[in-house]
């Protein structure tokens, strides 16, 4: 609904939500692209595609990729709110765990997501940074940004 | 933090310890920016990279010496060559990269500053290094066949010997042969479907080992039966592969989140006597191997020359297991073969139709979580194993899995369990004569005393064998019918074969007489009597 990209700030702004006050210049971009990469046997779910390009939007519903709020509460597990007036934040990793899910992922979604996060045993790297040191789901992701996957799952 | 939601505010109260301590700056050189958290240390990839290589060495290289390093740090000079168990999984992956680098390709990346050109470990350190696969997809339904692309994967690699085995060459007397085993005519099979293990004549001597062995594999009494078995049937084609081979080390990409799976599940299993081999074993075969003319040559040239002199026979020979990446958790080795781009051909999930997951697989659920929340419990669980030291006393080696047998389980055992089901005949089982004759017969069933394969097993074993599950498991092959007498694999039909042929030794070696007698109603009451409770 922002794009394209001529809009003005100040229309961009206007035709936010009030009760949303932007804090940064993020929001002038409608999407951002980010390459996310598959690793140690995660790809077999993905298509067996090592490695995708993906295009998100810049502001997502709160509620979607929040990965504390229980399921049936934020409708976390349910996929995107699309409604028009939900409170949005910039989009961040949690997000892009949940469009992996809706979007690329072939079989088997609990094999990479469990409890609103990914599985237990998989590496998360962000611009090859492990995402523990970035704040896990809560990053919030810019263009360009690299994301990786990697199961470590497959045994000794 | 934005207002409002009540749920996320609660959660916030309760954040969880921040998965790093201090600073993002690497903890190693202090200077450059953190890449990946290890159990709450922050590292720099380069310095990560270097850890891992000195994690990998400070582990294997104390045990390549036949015996320990004094206080001054000798020339590594193995007994023998080098063999690499690979099972296409993450650990193994990294580790016959590690083996490579460090071993052959002789990276100079890998090697300790401090040494020097002329520190022992520049050299060579193993003359040979062979990589073994074991293809297990025949031991369980619909799953693919990997051989090739394991095949191709060690192409990757220059000066590597590959030995590709199957399963079921576990029940092939001519895999047996291959690897110098005893030759022996394959006649008893166990009642696997009686808890009392009797051995008895096989009806049909010649069945093709894939056969034997899903029949073998059918007729376990519960899943976990199953993939322990065929864990243990993996360790044993390895070892035997090693002594063939002339490996004096088998070497297992076992990662310190793995360990603590395998000493978890083992104890909940029974193996607790044997919770230090889980670690690190020393394995001698029994009986001791073959004559020098049935030994390949290829393994004359690999003997250590200071036991030259003294053991030209290989009796003696043996095969030390080890864990070098015992010290590394699963995350780093992710990481690691991620940024070293070593590829993972990947290992798939053992199971089929209907069977609940084990007790391995629900330890692993467990550990790969717990190892998410709270990264240091897993290192502190492997440390804690590894300071147990089980009590009893060693009674030669467990006839299917060859680890060290614990004297008098089974009398302990037999003590207090109560069989539910009654004798059949308990007038012959009383009276009959107490014949001591090991010979096992097509009519021993009439006997009292039969031979069992019970004084033979460790506990783990027996237990694998005879511990019913409270519901009806699901065959993984509903065609191969349970079969009354099971085949069982070579080196225990081997050994079997050499103790009925020599009666004296098999006592000798086992203190144990090879027969088990079912006990009368009253008299198993008479024994627990004093257990019992008044009711
Ligand atoms: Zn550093
Ligand atoms: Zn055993």
């Amino acid at each position: 609904m922002l794009s394209p990209a001529t809009h003005t700030l100040a229309q961009i702004l206007d035709s936010r939500p009030s009760t949303i006050h932007p804090t940064s210049l993020d929001i002038v971009m409608s999407t951002i692209t980010v390459k996310v990469e598959f690793g140690g046997g995660l790809e077999l779910l993905f298509s067996n595609q090592r490695s995708h390009r993906v295009a998100l939007p810049a502001r997502v519903p709160v509620s979607y990729s929040n990965p504390f709020s229980p399921p049936s509460a934020a409708g976390a597990e349910q996929g995107i709110q699309n409604s028009e007036d939900a409170p949005k934040k910039p989009v961040d990793l949690s997000y892009l765990i949940f469009w992996l899910r809706d979007n690329l992922l072939k079989e088997r979604a609990e094999l990479f997501i469990e409890n609103g996060t990914v599985r237990p045993g998989i590496l998360v790297l962000v611009n090859d940074a492990d995402w523990e040191l970035e704040g896990e789901g809560e990053y919030q992701l810019k263009d360009g940004d690299e994301i990786v996957f990697i199961s470590t799952l497959h045994g000794g | 933090m934005s207002c409002g939601n009540p749920v996320a505010d609660a959660d916030a109260l309760m954040q969880r310890r921040k998965k790093y301590d201090k600073t993002k700056n690497c903890v190693k050189c202090k200077v450059a920016q953190g890449n990946l958290v290890i159990r709450h240390a922050v590292y720099c990839k380069e310095c990560f990279l270097h850890l891992v290589v000195h994690k990998f060495r400070r582990t294997l290289e104390p045990t390549v010496n036949p015996k320990p390093d004094g206080p001054r740090r000798t020339a590594l000079k193995p007994a023998g060559n080098l063999l690499v168990g690979f099972s296409g999984g993450l650990g193994s992956s990294v580790l016959l990269e590690l083996v490579h680098r460090c071993y052959i390709a002789l990276d100079k990346s890998t090697m300790l500053a401090d040494g020097g050109s002329h520190h022992p470990r520049h050299e060579r350190v193993w003359k040979r290094v062979s990589v073994c696969y074991v293809e297990v997809c025949d031991a369980f339904p619909g799953m693919k066949d990997r051989t090739e692309e394991i095949a191709r994967h060690i192409k990757r690699y220059d000066g590597l010997d590959f030995v590709s085995l199957r399963i079921q060459d576990a029940f092939d007397l001519s895999w047996w042969k291959r690897v110098g085993g005893k030759p022996f005519s394959s006649e008893l099979g166990v009642t696997l479907a009686d808890e009392d293990l009797f051995l008895e004549s096989l009806a049909s001597k010649s069945s093709d080992p894939l056969t034997s062995l899903r029949t073998y594999l059918s007729s376990l009494p519960t899943p976990t039966a199953i993939t322990t078995s065929v864990q243990t049937l993996t360790r044993l084609l390895l070892l035997h592969t090693a002594l063939h081979t002339g490996s004096s080390h088998l070497v297992f990409g076992t990662s310190l989140t793995s360990l603590a799976v395998s000493l978890i599940s083992g104890v909940a299993q029974g193996s607790g006597f044997n919770i230090r081999e889980e670690t690190q074993e020393d394995w001698t075969p029994e009986p001791p191997e073959v004559s020098a003319s049935e030994v390949p040559e290829e393994s004359t040239n690999a003997r250590d020359s200071q036991h030259e002199g003294k053991k030209a026979r290989k009796g003696k020979r043996t095969v030390r297991v080890v864990r070098p990446l015992r010290d590394l958790g699963m995350k780093e080795c992710a990481a690691w073969a991620w940024w070293s781009d070593v590829p993972v051909v990947g290992k798939e999930k053992w199971g089929w139709a209907g069977a609940r997951p084990g007790i391995g697989t629900l330890t692993k659920d467990f550990i790969v979580g717990l190892e998410k929340e709270y990264p240091s419990t897993v290192s502190t669980i492997v440390r804690t194993c590894g300071k147990l030291a089980p009590k009893g006393e060693v009674s030669g080696s467990c006839i299917l899995c060859a680890r060290p047998a614990q004297r008098g389980v089974q009398e302990w055992k037999a003590r207090i369990s109560i069989r539910s089901r009654p004798p059949v005949d308990p007038i012959a089982a009383l009276n009959g004569p107490s014949d001591p004759v090991v010979e096992p017969s097509p009519v021993a069933s009439a006997k009292p005393l039969r031979p069992s394969l019970t004084p033979y097993l460790c506990y783990a074993c027996h237990t694998t064998l005879t511990s019913k599950s409270a519901r009806p498991v699901p065959s993984p092959w509903p065609a191969d019918a349970r079969s009354a007498i099971v085949t069982l694999p070579v080196w225990t039909e081997a050994r079997l074969s050499s103790a009925k042929g020599d009666n004296d030794r098999t006592s000798h070696v086992h203190g144990e007489i090879l027969q088990t007698r079912r006990v009368r109603e009253e008299e198993m009451k008479e024994i627990v009597d004093e257990f019992l409770l008044d009711d």
